[in-house]
Formats: C-alpha cells, structure tokens, sequence
C-alpha cells in the first residue's frame, strides 16, 4: 500500500517536470527548426563574384498568439546576410530580397529551395557537408535566435 | 524578341506536357518529335573551345545558371551531381554541360573552380554577348539582369531553370524542370542511353 502511494507520488513528480521542462520550452515561444545549409566553395575572390555564395534553409514555427517576422540574419560563415526569395514567372526563376518573412501566430514558413532562402554572400570558408554554420536569425518580436545550420 | 521567346517557352512547354501523357516512359516532359538540339561553340571551362556535338554518343544535360546563385544554380548542380552518382557504370556516358546566364562575372576560372566543387566532370561554358546570345534563343532560355537596392548585391540574374536532356545522338529528347529528384533524373538518363 505504501509502495504503491510512492511509485504514484514518484510517477506524479516526474510528470509535472516533465510538463513544465516542455511548458518552457515551447508553449508559444518561436522555433526555428531543422536548419541546413547547401554546400557551397569559397571562391578565390580574385573576379566580380566576390568570394562565393550560399543558402541556408529552416522552418520557422510561430506557436504563439502574435504575428512575428525574421527581419534580418547573420552569420560567421560570410561576409554580408540576406533574406531572399526565388519564385518562379513564366519558366524563369527570379530571385529577389525581401525585407522580412512574415511567420502568422500557429503558423509555420517553410524556407527551402526555390523559395524562401537566407542568403550568405562572400563566404569566409567553404560549406562543407557534415559541419555546420552558425547563423543568427533576428525576429521581430522574439529577438535573436542562434542555430547551427546542418551544411548537406 | 522578348514576346517571341516567351511564344517559344509556351509552345517547348506545351509539348513537353502533351509528350508526357503520350510517353509515359520518362518521368521528364519529352519532345515529340524529338529535335536535333542545335549545336554550338564555345568556350569551355577545361580550357578548350566546346561543342556540344563533342558529345554525341553520351546523354548530355544541358543546364544555364551562374556561380553567384545560392539557390537555385546549386541545387540543380547537387541533384545533378547526384544523379550521375546513380548511373554506376554508366556515369561516363553522361555529360553535364553549364552555360553561364552570367558572363560578366563567370570568367572560364570562376566556372571551373565552382563546377569542380560539385562534380569534377561537369563542364561550365561562356562566350562572346554574341555567341552566347545564340545559344539562349537557339534553347528559348530567358535572361534578365535586375539590380535591387535592398541587397548588397551589384546584380542577380533571372533565368529559365530547366535542363535539356540531350540523347546520344544529339536529339534534346526531355526538359527536367527545376526540383525533380535525383533518381527520376538519373531514371531518364538511363532510359536515354538504352535506346
């Protein structure tokens, strides 16, 4: 009788850790989710290329009440961060910068390719498979978020 | 010109989709009647001036991008790189050729050093305005040049995104539209060389 008073008490503590780790973690804080990066060369900077370009792709989860938006990113890894966009127009892939990317409360943005893209120009090192790049994702009304890309 | 390339992008694409229904044998919209692909000259990234009819007894993809894209160009070139990891043995009756959208900043260095990053087999190739002028209409592939204010960027290309596969004959025979996979790609690789 006692024991089983016990294991239920013992169950009960670990079930409201548990709940409250998770409660911290992500009621309705944003996520930044499943980051990577292509792969990519640095360049020998010596042409009007600069020194090489890359992408880096994750999903933003917004679980929260209140529209937030990633309005800029940075990185390590390169020179200069932006947010862009490829979309397709008539068979032509275009690709512009987009001054944010609006993540609607319990909604999520998909960035991958041919879309939603964060744009690293002037890379200081190549992007090679298996390490990762850390970027910092700036939002809105959440502030910074730091990640480690994934590069494939 | 720009009405009567965008005429031509409509009629490759609506006999890429009717080719499609009929053939259900590649999983990229073929043309039917296959076509000779037009030949052309120029200057290829390993130093040599490039024909694509070099290449008759291979399957050629024949792709236009630049090294400056982060996202469309490298995608395409992984999934390419990939593809041609499929084929085993086959993989040397498979060309990848890459003509720049880019001259301005794509030097045959620049291409070269890029391509190797993804494959050391895939050939980049650049030319004259002229020549490569020829190329873009002679394949219907779009070219426009924008610079934007909000990125430190001096210029970004916008430009058709789809591969030509060529067969071993020099017949274009399919249009792989941008994100098909890496295994329907080497799927109709394949197929092309079987014939």
């Amino acid at each position: 009788m006692v024991i089983h008073r016990l294991r239920l008490l013992v169950l009960s503590v670990v079930l409201s850790v548990t709940a409250s780790a998770y409660g911290q973690a992500g009621d309705s804080a944003l996520r930044v989710e499943g980051a990577w990066a292509r792969r990519a060369p640095m360049m020998s900077g010596d042409s009007k290329a600069g020194s090489g370009n890359g992408a880096v792709y994750a999903t933003l989860v917004n679980p929260g009440k209140q529209l937030d938006a990633l309005v800029a990113a940075a990185s390590d890894a390169a020179g200069t961060v932006e947010i862009h966009e490829s979309y397709q127009d008539m068979g032509m892939m275009m690709m512009r910068p987009v001054g944010k990317i609006e993540v609607p409360p319990g909604g999520k943005v998909e960035m991958k390719p041919g879309g939603y893209h964060i744009m690293l120009l002037n890379l200081k090192h190549d992007l090679k498979a298996g390490q990762t790049v850390n970027v910092t994702l700036q939002f809105q009304k959440t502030g910074k978020i730091s990640v480690k890309a994934e590069i494939k | 010109m720009y009405h009567r390339l965008t005429a031509l992008l409509a009629l490759v694409f609506l006999a890429a989709a009717a080719g499609a229904a009929e053939n259900p044998a590649l999983k990229s919209g073929v043309f039917n009647p296959p076509r000779m692909a037009p030949d052309f000259s120029l200057r290829g990234s390993d130093g040599t001036e490039l024909k694509l009819s070099r290449y008759r007894g291979k399957v050629v993809a024949l792709g236009f991008g630049y090294t400056f894209c982060p996202d469309v160009c490298p995608t395409t070139l992984v999934d390419l790189a990939a593809a041609r990891k499929k084929l085993g043995a086959d993989d040397e009756n498979f060309q990848v050729v890459y003509v720049t959208v880019d001259p301005e900043r794509d030097s045959v260095k620049q291409l070269r050093d890029y391509l190797a990053h993804f494959d050391p087999t895939f050939v980049g190739a650049t030319g004259t305005p002229e020549q490569l002028a020829g190329v873009y209409k002679a394949y219907g592939v779009l070219i426009s040049k924008k610079a934007y204010k909000e990125s430190k960027a001096a210029y970004l290309v916008h430009h058709s995104s789809f591969v030509y596969l060529i067969d071993p004959e020099g017949k274009q025979r399919a249009l792989v539209p941008f994100g098909r996979s890496a295994s329907d790609i080497a799927h109709d690789v394949k197929a092309l060389l079987k014939r």
